[in-house]
């Protein structure tokens, strides 16, 4: 079969092909790519733990009340009535678009001495809220509460970085298993480096982070990942095709190869993301921003962070990659 | 695999049409259809109520040791051997070891041969510091079947109250290991409900002590508050009580504590109250009750709530009327006395009364009455309930929301499907179908397996089409790589699937892998939006792979397409 043939055929030294018109040195630059995402790194965990991030009431516990208002009332209105019932340190935001009339008013329940009292605060605040709006505003409709107590506050953020944990070291399991381990830190440190810079926005932006953003961030490591093995997949298959080739040649090949493929298909789902971000609304805009965010750093790092990492990893062990030790224990390649 | 065509074509029309009779329902309701389950919409599209209650399990278990202790106490008396004391450690609330004395070794043997004779295994009897000491405490087995029966019987009891309001697909259920979840959805009254769900109602029955006289009770109690410098006003009802029993501590009988009752006149208890003094034991409590309901007294026309109890209960209650003859009994509901009747008699049938006494309106007699015997025929509760998380969502807002994220998804969709219809041309045209095909068996497998979907679940299905594609673009890339390496358009084809499929896969299940876990590790909408994503994933693998392949063989061999534009 021609397929069997061929295959033969390249076995032998084989000039690498100028395929494409694409043949961009990736790799060369690697300098450069790994100051600059090392710095985004850096900069993103610093301002996580200095600034901090803007925890929802998912994370921090309080109350959150929508209310939409029959006529129009401006915000120094509803603070001016936050502050008359005596919520201290109510966040007022505007909501929505254009005409002021739906609001978001986040309310921190009194902090008791046990956690049985500020859910017991907490449950005094939801009905203090809703009575004292309605009392002033009767026409107004309460659109959504939200009441997260102290332990599930504590439960939710647990929850969210074990399950991040997790994410990882299952992807850093899997791709070591499926290609070599030597290629599993790279991937990690991809999503590590995803996420956190994601994060690292929003601390920046000063946006709010709450469950839903955190199923953002395990999403993109999900999603991130794909672009990368897409890569890798293209690299082990060359590895194979083109024996006796340098590392750093062979990955610049992997990269070039598949470079469309990498766009275009963060190009699909940036179209997706994009169209919910811009008319979905409500926590579906928040998440979709993260996502989108996330996409970005997820295609960038695929080309400069994940692949880049073999050919350090391979430096720095003793049983490099590229000897021409034929590796025929391992899964023929078959894509 | 290019043989056996026939038959993969088949295969996706079973699917095709197994997705159909799933997802039918959805549309229409047709009555001699196979299939009944429509799609579920999560709350935060239909609106209601999600509470997040907490039991509070440590709390049970001291209570029911304690209640243990009362018991050996009185058991051993029966049996003719005085105990010098039994009681729990009070100031270590983890500890559940009841420290049992008695009266000389010899006794201490008879008590543990008794506790083996009644109890078995439930009960671990061990020697204590000394040859007069025991140390008993309920068996783990034993205490990890009360921990599951405490919450069976929690989520038994709230499932009752609520079905009290009619709601049409309550989800009542355990989470973790001392969570309920309530999800009420649509949901009128939400604060009705959860007055309903929280109120305690915790029934329980004690003999009165009258060795001290009213009047001399009250003055006790009056110089306690003066003392302590405390009163009934500004503190809550449960607080007040024991701050009271720890200031009349050796001023009244070992083994009492003193409850109120409201004031017949009285609007509350603040502002009238009478004390009882009442033996801490408690023979029967609430969850022997059986049912309890309005009745109204043919004398005066007045309603007062009537209850009766399971066997178990009547048995109980039969003992107690009758060792009690001419003493009185206090039936007190959540640490308040409602009524104290006397016990004229044994009282075989298990049915007792609670009059709400006082000259009131008959209308507001009536309330209480309903009140009370609903918060008691729901059942009541074996534990505090605490309530940990609560998000109401109103209806038009969920309206409002999955209109607009309906718009988004379709918008995003359309882009899609446009950008693989200009790019790839024919092909993405197959492309196309197949993402059409994707979303419909989406929406089908949600509905076969009764899954909700959430407002993020849209968004999902929105991602999944922008990730679906993704796997044909793969393909159709390294179908244009053959093809530039001079493979004819069939090879090309073949090398294009077959090389692209593994990375396909392995990314894929990459994608799973972590919606999985955001599945286990989620709640409520996010969990919804984790298993749309993971459904997507799979019919993506399927659409893509198969569907698009069989399409374009179909094309290029059955139909001769001699070149597919790619």
């Amino acid at each position: 079969m021609s397929e069997k043939q061929r295959e033969h055929q390249s076995e032998v030294h084989t000039p690498l092909k100028k395929e494409d018109v694409v043949n961009i040195d990736f790799v060369k630059a690697i300098g450069i790519w790994a100051v600059i995402s090392g710095g985004l790194t850096l900069a993103s965990i610093i301002l996580i733990f200095t600034k901090g991030l803007n925890y929802g009431i998912d994370f921090s516990g309080g109350t959150e009340v929508q209310v939409k208002f029959a006529q129009s009332v401006s915000p120094e209105e509803v603070r001016a009535f936050t502050d008359s019932q005596g919520f201290k340190d109510a966040m007022v935001q505007q909501f929505g678009t254009g005409d002021s009339s739906e609001y978001l008013i986040r309310l921190e329940g009194k902090i008791g001495a046990t956690d049985k009292e500020t859910n017991e605060n907490l449950k005094a605040t939801i009905t203090k809220a809703q009575d004292s709006i309605k009392a002033k505003w009767p026409t107004s409709e309460i659109r959504r509460i939200d009441t997260v107590g102290p332990q599930v506050g504590n439960q939710l953020k647990r929850n969210g970085i074990l399950a991040v944990f997790y994410s990882l070291l299952c992807i850093l399991i899997y791709v070591g298993l499926r290609f070599d381990y030597k290629f599993a830190p790279g991937a990690v440190i991809c999503l590590f480096h995803d996420s956190v810079v994601t994060l690292g926005v929003f601390s920046l932006l000063g946006k709010e982070v709450n469950v839903q953003i955190m199923a953002a961030v395990l999403t993109i490591i999900g999603y991130s990942l794909n672009d990368t093995i897409v890569v890798y997949d293209r690299i082990r298959e060359n590895f194979n095709k083109y024996k006796g080739r340098a590392l750093g040649e062979l990955i610049n090949k992997s990269i070039n190869d598949t470079l469309n493929r990498t766009i275009l298909t963060s190009l699909t789902v940036f179209l997706a993301t994009l169209s919910l971000y811009l008319f979905a609304g409500g926590v579906i805009e928040q998440f979709s921003f993260a996502m989108l965010i996330g996409i970005i750093l997820g295609t960038y790092s695929s080309i400069y962070v994940a692949s880049p990492f073999i050919l350090l990893l391979d430096k720095w062990r003793k049983d490099p990659l590229h000897q021409p030790v034929s590796n025929q224990q391992r899964k023929p390649a078959k894509a | 695999m290019r043989t056996g065509f026939t038959w993969r074509i088949v295969t996706i029309f079973v699917v095709l049409l197994l997705a159909i009779i799933f997802f039918v329902p959805n549309l229409a309701n047709i009555s001699w259809w196979p299939t009944k389950d429509k799609i579920r919409y999560g709350l935060d599209i239909q609106g209601g109520l999600y509470l997040v209650m907490g039991v509070d399990v440590p709390a049970v278990l001291r209570e029911s040791s304690d209640r243990l202790a009362e018991t050996l106490s009185n058991e051993a008396k029966d049996n003719g051997i005085t105990l010098t004391s039994s009681g729990r450690d009070k100031s270590n609330a983890e500890n559940l070891d009841i420290h049992v004395v008695t009266a000389s070794s010899g006794d201490s043997d008879k008590v543990r041969d008794l506790l083996k004779k009644q109890y078995g295994t439930n009960l671990l009897v061990n020697s204590g510091a000394s040859e007069t000491e025991l140390v008993v405490r309920y068996s783990d087995l034993y205490l990890t079947d009360l921990k599951k029966r405490t919450i069976e019987q929690s989520i038994e009891t709230i499932r009752n109250r609520i079905d009290e309001f009619g709601v049409s697909e309550p989800s009542i259920t355990a989470q973790g290991d001392n969570h309920i979840l309530v999800q009420l959805p649509g949901i009128q009254d939400a604060a009705r409900a959860k007055d309903l769900i929280n109120r305690t109602a915790r029934l329980e029955f004690h003999m009165v002590d009258t060795s001290i006289p009213q009047p001399q009770l009250a003055s006790l109690i009056a110089e306690a508050e003066k003392i302590g410098q405390f009163q009934l006003k500004g503190m809550k009802y449960s607080e007040y009580i024991n701050k009271l029993d720890d200031a009349l501590k050796g001023k009244i009988p070992e083994g009492t504590k003193v409850l109120f009752q409201k004031n017949e006149n009285a609007i509350n208890l603040e502002a009238g109250k009478v004390p009882y003094l009442l033996k801490k034991e408690v023979p029967i409590a609430g969850d022997n009750l059986k049912d309890a309901y309005v009745a109204i007294k043919q004398d005066y026309n007045e309603p007062y709530v009537s209850l009766s109890f399971n066997p178990e209960g009547a048995a109980k209650f039969a003992t107690l009327t009758g060792e009690n003859v001419h003493k009185y009994l206090a039936i007190v509901l959540d640490n308040v006395v409602y009524s104290a009747p006397i016990i004229n008699q044994k009282i075989p049938n298990g049915n007792a009364q609670i009059s709400l006494g006082g000259s009131r309106n008959r209308q507001a007699m009536m309330d209480e009455a309903k009140g009370i015997s609903m918060a008691l025929r729901a059942g009541a509760l074996p534990a505090a309930l605490e309530q940990l998380e609560e998000r109401t969502v109103g209806p038009t807002m969920g309206l409002d929301s999955i209109n607009r994220g309906k718009k988004a998804s379709l918008i995003g969709a359309i882009l899609v499907i446009l950008f693989m219809l200009f790019y790839y041309k024919g092909a993405g045209l197959l492309a196309d179908l197949a993402l059409l095909i994707n979303v419909f068996l989406i929406l089908a497998v949600l509905t076969a397996l009764n899954a909700t979907l959430t407002l993020p679940g849209i968004a999902g299905i929105a991602l999944t089409i922008g990730m679906a594609v993704d796997a044909n673009v793969i393909i159709f890339e390294r179908i244009r790589e053959e093809l530039r390496h001079g493979a004819s358009y069939k090879t090309a084809i073949v090398l294009g699937f077959d090389r692209a499929f593994w990375a396909i896969f392995d990314a894929n299940i990459c994608s799973a892998i972590t919606s999985l876990i955001l599945m286990h590790y989620g709640t409520g909408p996010v969990r919804g939006f984790a298993v749309t994503l993971v459904t997507g994933i799979f019919t993506s693998m399927f659409t893509a792979i198969f569907v698009t392949r069989t399409l374009i063989d179909l094309l290029v061999e059955k139909v001769g397409l001699k070149k597919l534009s790619v």
